[in-house]
């Protein structure tokens, strides 16, 4: 299946789902103001810590800003877009992914669109406004090729958020009827990654980079936009990070769709 | 080769021993225990394009399990299966375009979308020409009914509804086999004939190639030819309809009314062995026997010997009490007739 059919395929599913979802849900306004406050909170506790200690291991606020706004962004466009991950518990559980199976469009692409976190929105936005301002702030030497390599670090950190949740979540096909537990807990290590890793100790430092790369969304970006020498190039690494994330989320989800064994009715 | 060919298909599944109780659960946490359950044995199964096949059997037999090793859903434990030359399994999503599938239990629409809207859906994702779509869906749409809740969703749909449009969505692109887990599953009389005329009609005229599986002894005599019992996982009979009819359903009845009661015949009757009377009511009555010992008119001859006959009628063999027999561990199908 070519790229373009996949894309056509997945707003056409995408959009369907979204009309659904504005006809049911009234609480949506609600839903994105609430994911908003939440990090206007998170970013308000930030400042309070900073009004005390103006540099955290050479970091400045603007600088921690923006780290902490990509975990947001990220999470923002995985709940917008990729939402569905989150129902891989169920749609397993329940044996819905029959259907899926069924049908002649790859089961990721279904996954992902089993579901929108209309919350994401105001997590997108805050995030973006964060961002936004913490690069007015900081005083930032912008060139083309600079903007292109910001965007490019905004799609791998995408990519890197919702291979990791894919991933998490793929945990359905071995652990039956567990709930969230587990996916919510790799999602909630992202936390790690709103501060410089250089706060951590080595072991910590290596998880982060490697195993669950959620420096690569925050950390390594914010060092290569604030030209923080001495992490010089590693930023480099970011789209490999993301397609290695990928492929290996991908094929954990294949190996775990080949244990599914539907229900017995 | 046949449309559809499995070779030594097996499916067994891991289901977990707990004991009953919280410490149960408990204790199945920290050792758990599972056993093997094999769904099916290792079995063959060859049909061949255009046929009308019944796959029926007990409760937990292996009907469902098969078909959704079929369809590509689940991966076989062990064994092969092609069809139409292609691996449902393997090739999942170029098998998916060529088949068509209803779970009676489950819909495979989507739920908060209007119905119409699903189908267009389809549409894209089987890349239905637009002439096709248009002539199906007008055809389904009044073949089935479905004027009245085409505009509706999924959710708000009758069972019976819903069916109805599971059909019409499993056939849009026209696929040339067609898979029905309990397609009248629930279903009142007269959308069930709906179904049944729907699916002998698309058999027809398109040859599509259709096995069904049903608890409703009504959808196999009047949709397939071909009849597979499958019990514990294993084939105990895969052969014509009509040719179990024909050896098997050995019982006959005739019902007989009568202007004046007959004592005598009745008594009669009873006594002799192999026939068995049944009275309604002084002038009614019926006589069932084994076709195998007595012919038809020797039963109406002894009647009429004893009295005048208004009116009599004879049922048809009844595939239903054979197939009670079978699943009863009465009756073996492949012993060799008399
Ligand atoms: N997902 C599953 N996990 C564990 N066991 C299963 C699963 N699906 C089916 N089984 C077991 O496999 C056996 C066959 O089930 P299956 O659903 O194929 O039966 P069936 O012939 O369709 O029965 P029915 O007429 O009740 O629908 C049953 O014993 C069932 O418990
Ligand atoms: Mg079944």
């Amino acid at each position: 299946m070519t790229l373009s059919r996949m894309f056509y395929l997945y707003k056409r599913l995408y959009i369907q789902q979204l009309k659904a979802i504005l006809e049911y849900n009234k609480d949506f306004y609600i839903l994105m103001c609430s994911a908003a406050l939440t990090q206007v909170l998170g970013f308000v506790f930030l400042w309070v810590i900073y009004d005390r200690i103006p540099d955290i291991n050479g970091w400045q606020f603007w600088e921690v800003t923006f780290m902490y706004a990509m975990i947001f962004l990220t999470e923002g466009m995985g709940s917008l877009f990729f939402e569905g991950t989150w129902r891989l518990g169920r749609l397993v559980n329940q044996g819905e992914l029959d259907r899926y199976l069924l049908r002649p469009v790859p089961v990721v692409l279904q996954v992902f669109c089993t579901g929108i976190g209309i919350n994401g929105l105001g997590n997108l936005l805050i995030g973006g406004v964060i961002i936004w301002q913490s690069l007015v702030h900081s005083h930032i030497q912008w060139s083309f090729a600079k903007v292109v390599i910001l965007i490019l670090l905004l799609l791998t950190a995408v990519i890197i958020r919702v291979s990791i949740n894919l991933a998490g979540n793929s945990a359905a096909f071995w652990i039956r009827n567990a709930g969230n537990a587990f996916p919510l807990m790799v999602h909630n290590l992202a936390d790690l990654a709103k501060y410089p890793v250089t706060l951590f100790p080595q072991a910590v430092r290596v998880f982060i980079s490697t195993v669950l790369p959620y420096a690569f969304i925050s950390f390594y970006p914010a060092t290569y936009i604030f030209g923080k020498s001495g992490w010089s190039g590693w930023w480099m690494l970011a789209p490999v990070v993301a397609a290695g994330s990928a492929a290996a989320a991908y094929g954990i989800f294949r190996y775990g769709l080949s244990k599914y064994e539907s229900t017995g009715n | 080769m046949s449309i559809i060919e499995a070779r030594g298909l097996s499916k067994s599944f891991m289901q977990a021993v707990k004991e009953p109780g919280l410490a149960g659960a408990v204790k199945h946490l920290f050792i758990p225990k599972h056993i093997e359950k094999i769904a099916v044995q290792p079995l063959n199964l060859s049909v061949e394009a255009g046929e009308t096949v019944a796959y029926v059997g007990p409760n937990g037999a292996g009907k469902s399990t098969t078909i959704k090793m079929l369809t590509g859903i689940l991966m076989p434990s062990a064994g092969s299966i092609s069809v139409n030359g292609i691996n449902p399994y393997k090739k999942r999503m170029e098998n998916a375009a060529q088949i068509g599938a209803v779970f009676g239990q489950r819909t495979q629409l989507w739920w908060d979308i209007p119905i119409v809207e699903s189908f267009s859906l389809l549409k894209d994702i089987y890349q239905i020409p637009e002439p096709v779509y248009k002539a199906n869906l007008d055809q389904f749409t009044e073949l089935l009914g479905m004027n009245e809740f085409i505009h509706l969703s999924a959710r708000k749909l009758s069972l019976g509804q819903r069916m109805r449009a599971d059909l019409a969505a499993a056939l849009l692109h026209n696929p040339p086999i067609l898979y029905l887990d309990e397609p009248t599953i629930g279903l009142d009389v007269s959308v069930k004939q709906k179904i049944r005329e729907f699916i002998k009609k698309i058999n027809q005229e398109q040859q599509t190639t259709v096995m069904l599986t049903t608890h409703d002894l009504g959808d196999i005599e009047d949709l397939c030819k071909r009849l597979i019992i499958i019990d514990h996982g294993s084939i105990i009979y895969d052969g014509s309809l009509s040719e179990v009819k024909s050896r098997f359903a050995r019982n006959r009845v005739i019902f007989f009314q009568v202007g004046v009661p007959m004592p005598e015949l009745y008594n009669l009757l009873s006594q002799t062995p192999g026939m068995k009377l049944d009275r309604q009511n002084e002038q009614e009555f019926s006589v069932s026997f084994d076709r195998y010992e007595y012919t038809a008119s020797e039963v109406v001859s002894r009647v009429m010997k004893h009295g005048e006959v208004i009116d009599f009628r004879m049922e048809d063999a009844n595939i239903e009490q054979v197939i009670k027999a079978v699943y009863d561990g009465n009756l073996d199908l492949n012993q060799k007739g008399e």
